[in-house]
């Protein structure tokens, strides 16, 4: 197994210290660059930033990694430099050292592969020269500052902060399920039990010892949680420095707002929540925000602004990416659709949604849509991956925003436990809007399709049995005998009924995955265990609403 | 290429070989069990437990030949409907059906039988390859037959059956 010899582990580590400090690093110099150019100040990052490069410097010397350690000398030397230079000198020089943090990060990042990025060696000697220049001209390096300056990075992160390995948050988290598992099925046997004995003795404080086991339990789940919580700004923090690269690649200017940095999210959310909201900010930056001289000539300040904000919102995260742009391109969107045959979805979505169907930008000519959505698709699969929705509201000339909205974890879902055909199913509660008694008058077919009114609007119901593939052929759907209620799913503005038969009762389900054994169904999201050891599928409403179920 | 095939299911026997135990001049350990009408045998080194079968929960849209998945101890399992991916009618359980428990690249899965049988050494030189004739390009998992005294067994290449299915 990799990681398993002594090398491998101690490289693990020291990207896992350095990593972060090489990020702050090069974050803080774009920030140094933003405010130089606001003119409003921002010097005092200077001494941040070599505590941060020095630490990197001297943990790489450690390792061995010659390289990366010359790369964060260099830098060093040029922040002391960098401290007397103004005017265009001081912005060339400051460009190079923001150049300089983004291959530095990189490095560090690749130091378990040797990978070196492409262009460190020629930045390097550009580097050197720079930082010898500055050396013989004014004598002042830096040396001197190195003793005055407050020690930064992992140290001064408090006595009371302790590291863990977060795959024990994970073994943590796993121990918990089965706990939770094993006292469901506690529960569920003091029912049975308890339903078919009158009055023993100590029954009372066995009900009682339960009553609080629960308790308990809900507690530890809490906690738990919350140590696998980090903030989402450890997401934001990279994206000043990757869109600065894009916006210049586009020859355009763009000021990132950020609000909201604190909201915390589950690690394993935010490890994969990075690349779609990268795709979102740099579809904006190159697809939504004009250029300068475009901007101007539609009365807007040249410098376009991208703004990412995150709120929590009762166990969910919403995110908005927005851009004072040119919007969403309707007419093109609708024609390219209709182009490679994609339909508005079944109830006539917003066609603004027609972006993030699947398969909207593999075409061939991506290059050829000139107006937004290229990849959109891509960055949707992923947050709805992730038990997510996203949408979009876009005005012409005034500029797009997208909403994501996302759970905290993946780990434990509260659910609605459903019967059909004796299965049970687990169906999130994210996406429950109702539960609903299927009064067969209620019921119409249309287009042989079933079709009920409610709360006043015509909904899609699909037969549950249909839908999991547990239906007779015999019985028309909507008129199976057992179906008794139907759940009112909903997810990125569209709903359907499904027919179920019983509705057993709400549970925090302990999410296990899929086996790749069981091919990849897209009805369901993943498995978990009920309080009486069955195994039941969780459903996934998300994927079931894109799905156009026929009759 | 039924020759190769065995070859294999020979390496896999002989690689896993136990030191305590002189191998015998090429002996194959077998778990052997009944499918329908026939016994089939697959090496003791890759079952890791027989289980009874318990509540077979189905999966929506899961490959023809995956039963389902159960509780074991609170991982999930996956079950293959052995019968169906052999060809055969799927398997209506009884109080003998079993679950035999085996790994294969890593991955844990659970093949349903009709009955397991016994754990069992056969000499290798009563297997042979499985005539030209019933050899088919989907039967990749036939890794030859025993001649047995009382009558044949089947030896099957489990990682050909575990194969996911497209």
């Amino acid at each position: 197994m990799p990681g398993d010899n002594a090398f491998g582990e101690l490289i693990d580590e020291y990207v896992v210290e350095c990593l972060p400090l090489a990020e702050r690093a090069a974050d803080a110099l774009v920030e140094l660059e933003r405010r130089r150019r606001a003119g409003t100040g921002g010097e005092e990052l200077l001494g941040s930033i070599e505590g941060w490069l020095h630490t990197v410097k001297g943990n790489s010397a450690m390792m061995g990694l010659a390289a990366i350690q010359e790369a964060a000398h260099v830098l060093e030397d040029l922040c002391a430099a960098l401290a007397d230079q103004r005017g265009p000198t001081g912005e060339a020089l400051l460009a190079l050292m923001v150049e300089g943090g983004g291959l530095l990060v990189d490095q560090v990042r690749g130091a378990p592969t040797g990978a070196a990025p492409e262009g460190s060696a020629a930045w390097l000697s550009r580097a050197r020269e720079r930082a010898g220049a500055d050396h013989a001209g004014n004598g002042r390096g830096a040396d001197r500052r190195r003793g005055e300056r407050r020690r930064g990075g992992a140290e001064s992160d408090g006595a009371n902060v302790v590291r863990v390995d977060f795959r024990r948050l994970d073994t943590l988290l796993e121990v918990l399920g089965e706990g939770l598992i094993e006292q469901a099925a506690l529960v569920e046997a003091f029912r049975r039990v308890s339903r078919r004995t009158a009055a023993v003795p100590g029954m009372p404080d066995l009900d009682r010892a339960i009553l609080a086991l629960e308790k308990t339990m809900k507690r530890l789940e809490e906690i738990v949680m919350a140590t696998r919580l980090l903030p989402i700004s450890t997401v934001f923090g990279r994206f000043p420095r990757l869109l600065r690269g894009v916006a210049e690649g586009e020859g355009k200017r763009v000021r990132l707002l950020m609000a909201g940095g604190d909201t915390a999210l589950d690690k394993a959310v935010l490890d994969r929540l990075g690349e779609p909201l990268l795709h979102l900010l740099t579809n904006a930056v190159v697809h939504g925000i004009e250029s300068p001289a475009e901007r101007r000539r539609a009365g807007k300040p040249e410098e376009g602004v991208l703004s990412l904000a995150a709120i929590s919102r009762s166990g969910r995260v919403a995110i908005e990416v927005a851009d004072d742009g040119r919007g969403l391109d309707e007419e093109r969107i609708r024609a390219r659709a209709a182009a490679m045959g994609i339909e508005p979805g079944a109830e006539g979505a917003d066609p603004q949604g027609l972006i993030f169907q699947p398969g909207f930008s593999t075409a061939e000519s991506v290059s050829g849509l000139a107006g937004r959505g290229v990849g959109l698709d891509v960055a949707a699969a992923a947050v709805r991956a992730l038990g997510g929705t996203i949408a979009v509201r876009s005005q012409g000339g005034q500029g797009s925003a997208f909403l994501l909205d996302l759970p905290l974890t993946l780990a434990i879902v509260r659910s609605l436990i459903v019967e059909v055909d004796q299965e049970r199913y687990a169906v999130p509660i994210a996406q429950v809007v109702a539960t609903v008694r299927a009064d067969p008058k209620a019921l119409h077919q249309i287009n042989h399709r079933g079709v009920a009114v409610w709360r006043g609007d015509l909904i899609q119901v699909t037969d549950g049995g249909e839908l999991l593939g547990t239906g007779s052929d015999v019985e028309p759907p909507g008129e199976r005998r057992g179906r008794r209620f139907y759940v009112v799913i909903s997810s990125g503005g569209r709903r359907r009924g499904i027919l179920v038969d019983r509705l057993i009762g709400h549970m925090d389900v302990v999410v296990k995955g899929l086996d790749p054994a069981l091919g990849r169904p897209d009805v369901v999201s993943g498995t978990t265990i009920l309080g009486d050891g069955r195994v039941a599928c969780i459903l996934d409403p998300v994927r079931i609403l894109e799905q156009r179920v026929p009759a | 290429m039924s020759g190769d095939a065995l070859l294999r299911f020979a390496d896999e026997v002989g690689a896993a070989g136990r030191p305590e135990a002189v191998p015998q001049a090429a002996e194959l350990h077998l778990v052997t069990f009944a499918l329908d009408r026939e016994h089939y045998g697959i090496p003791v080194q890759r079952v890791r437990e027989v289980i009874r079968v318990g509540e077979i929960t189905r999966v929506p849209q899961a490959p023809e030949h995956v039963r389902g998945v159960t509780n074991l101890r609170g991982r999930i399992l996956p079950v293959v409907e052995l019968r169906s991916r052999l060809g055969l009618l799927p398997a209506v359980l009884t109080p003998r059906s079993r679950i035999v428990v085996t790994e294969a690249q890593g991955r844990v899965l659970g093949l349903l039988v009709d009955a397991v049988l016994q754990v069992t050494r056969i000499p290798a030189d009563t297997v042979q390859p499985a005539p030209d004739d019933v050899m088919t390009p989907q039967a990749d998992w036939l890794a030859g037959v025993a001649r047995r005294p009382d009558r044949l067994l089947i030896l099957l290449e489990l990682d050909a059956v575990l194969q996911p299915q497209r």
